[in-house]
């Protein structure tokens, strides 16, 4: 079992020290459950499926329509300069 | 909406047409409902009211000039919030969108207004429909109109409230693992699940794509094949949504179901199911036997998996579809000094408990090293899963059994056990993972007066087949028609 700090910090979810042995103990159930499926009997050759669609590409003309404005999109974000969203300094 | 005629969609819009009643009497009625009795049920997070009379409106001032005002003129609909309104808060029960106004209407909310329907308000549910209840709604949970110390289901309860409770003669909801058809059999209402892509899903905020689906809920089958003809067809925004030819589902209702070959799933009616719901359901198949069905035993072995498999597939998908929610372009976020501290921040404040677990989850059976083998073998019992229905649906029409192997459970009873909850997806996640369509119908009462649901399964895009089915058992029946005492 990974830690859960490590497992937070790649999903970008900040975890108080108190928080950790409780999330580690309902995972461990979890998995547990989970790990039912190593007793399945996996015929040799049997493909993932991945959704029930299994199609091709689906296509369509090319035709430029008309999207949101850029004022009504920015509207939801925290924070922008009117043009862009802004955050905070990368590093 | 309280006399069980006007329940009925297809005798409102009659009577809405013939000038019986109008969009606005229903509208208002509808709002009235919802100021009085929502405190108590919190079925709806939103009310629509400005809009909703707008609307109302026009079709009024359309029905008066004599032009069609489509086949759901003036039904007021409630629907699930995960579902994008222009111009009005779709939260998906999260404090991390807690002020979002999405720009947008989703497609289905595009269809449903062109034919007529009125959205009166936006339905509670388990924060991006991760849950069984509501509890996971970060806004309050939505009791059960038939008894209020129990949840009304999930993630779509607010929905099934809302029908349930008298609010709104129909709703919408989505189902990623049975968010339709439990709450649909905790509330004594009808429920369908689509095909995987039979419905757009534009707008839709997105849990676990392989597995998402939009449908409708209201009392009857009839009732569901009125929204399903509204709602099925190719939606070019939603590369998904199937191309197949769309049925009128209203057609095949009267045909009788003799010669109809209906399985029973002996893994569906094993250990773990209540007796009381056993007794109801096989009454059910009872009846569907004497309605000239043929019942014939299927199997369906590994179905036993179908919850481990899914709570496999849709966290790892969950994990890579919230990661959008960071604090950029959706309207909560916390501050700090750099941007990484920003992400993580403004995701640990503003996802709820459960939401972060399955992100976690997901997390974990992802990255490389740790489990990474088992979302690839979860994907290869997902095959297993779907060719165990290719083999019985070369046998028989329909499958048969419980929706849920309980009645609604009490409220905070599940709530220290995530896993016990995932339980009450165990005879409902399967359809999603194998992509196809099915219903939940009321089929009887426990002794303590709550709802019991049987649940139809058919193979690919055979929806009509279930509405027809459940529409000749509730002609039989009047289990749909058995209201909660307000």
């Amino acid at each position: 079992m990974a830690s859960a700090e490590k497992i937070a910090s790649l999903a970008c979810i900040e975890l108080s020290p108190t928080d950790v042995p409780q999330i580690q103990s309902e995972f461990e159930k979890i998995l547990a459950y989970i790990h039912l499926l190593d007793e399945v009997d996996i015929p040799e050759g049997t493909q993932p499926f991945y959704g029930a669609t299994e199609s091709t590409n689906a296509t369509r003309p090319d035709v430029v329509t008309q999207s949101e404005p850029r004022e009504s999109i920015l509207k939801n974000a925290p924070d922008t300069d009117g043009e862009f969203y802004r955050v905070p300094p990368v590093f | 909406m309280t006399d069980t005629e006007t329940n009925s969609i297809q005798s409102l819009v009659a009577r809405i047409k013939s000038g019986e009643t109008s969009p606005i009497a229903c509208v208002v009625d509808s709002i009235n409902q919802i100021r009085q009795r929502n405190d108590d049920l919190f079925a709806f997070i939103s009310d629509c009211e400005a809009d909703a009379l707008a609307q109302a409106t026009e079709l009024e001032s359309a029905i008066k000039s004599g032009t069609d005002p489509g086949p759901l003129a003036g039904v007021p609909i409630a629907i699930k919030d995960g579902i994008c309104t222009r111009g009005h808060t779709t939260t998906a029960g999260s404090k991390m969108l807690e002020t979002f106004v999405p720009p947008y209407d989703a497609t289905i909310v595009t269809r449903l207004k062109q034919a007529g329907a009125i959205c009166i308000g936006k339905t509670n549910l388990d924060e991006f429909a991760m849950g069984s209840s509501t509890e996971n709604s970060a806004f309050g949970t939505s009791k059960n109109p038939w008894s209020t110390d129990c949840v009304a289901g999930g993630s779509s309860g607010g929905s099934a409230a809302a029908v349930s409770g008298l609010f709104a003669p129909a709703a919408i909801g989505s189902d990623t693992g049975g968010s339709i058809r439990q709450p649909a059999s905790f509330c004594g209402i009808t429920g369908l699940k689509p095909t995987y892509g039979r419905v757009s899903r534009y707008g839709l905020m997105a849990f676990a794509s392989s597995l998402d689906q939009i449908g409708p809920m209201a009392w009857s089958a009839q009732d569901n094949a009125l929204l399903m003809n509204v709602l099925a067809g190719h939606d070019e925004k939603d590369s998904t949504s199937s191309r197949e030819p769309v049925p009128d589902y209203l057609a095949s209702l009267p045909q009788p179901i003799r010669g109809l070959r209906i399985g029973i799933c002996e893994q569906h009616m094993a250990e773990g199911l209540d007796d009381e719901v056993r007794k109801s359901v096989a009454d059910a198949i009872g009846l569907l036997q004497d309605l000239g069905a043929e019942i014939k035993n299927v199997s369906l072995p590994h179905s036993q998996y179908a919850v481990a498999t899914y709570y496999v597939v849709a966290p790892c998908e969950a994990s890579s579809n919230l990661s959008r929610y960071d604090g950029v372009r959706y309207t909560a976020r916390e501050s700090a000094d750099d941007l990484k501290a920003m992400y993580s921040k403004t995701r640990k404040s503003n996802f709820g408990e459960e939401v972060t677990r399955r992100i976690l989850l997901g997390t974990y059976s992802l990255s490389s090293g740790y489990d990474h083998e088992l979302y690839k073998k979860a994907s290869k019992v997902r095959r297993l899963i779907k060719q165990d229905y290719d083999n019985a649906f070369a046998d028989v029409d329909l499958i048969a059994g419980p929706t849920v192997p309980t009645t609604a459970f009490k409220i905070g009873q599940h709530a220290q056990d995530p896993l016990a909850m995932y339980l009450a997806d165990i005879y409902t996640a399967s359809a999603n993972l194998a992509g196809i369509p099915a219903i939940s119908l009321p089929c009887g009462f426990s002794a303590g007066g709550l709802p019991i649901g049987l649940q139809l399964q058919a193979n690919m895009f055979d929806e009509a087949k279930l509405l027809q089915t459940g529409h000749q058992y509730q002609t039989q029946t009047d289990w749909h028609t058995r209201r909660p005492q307000p």
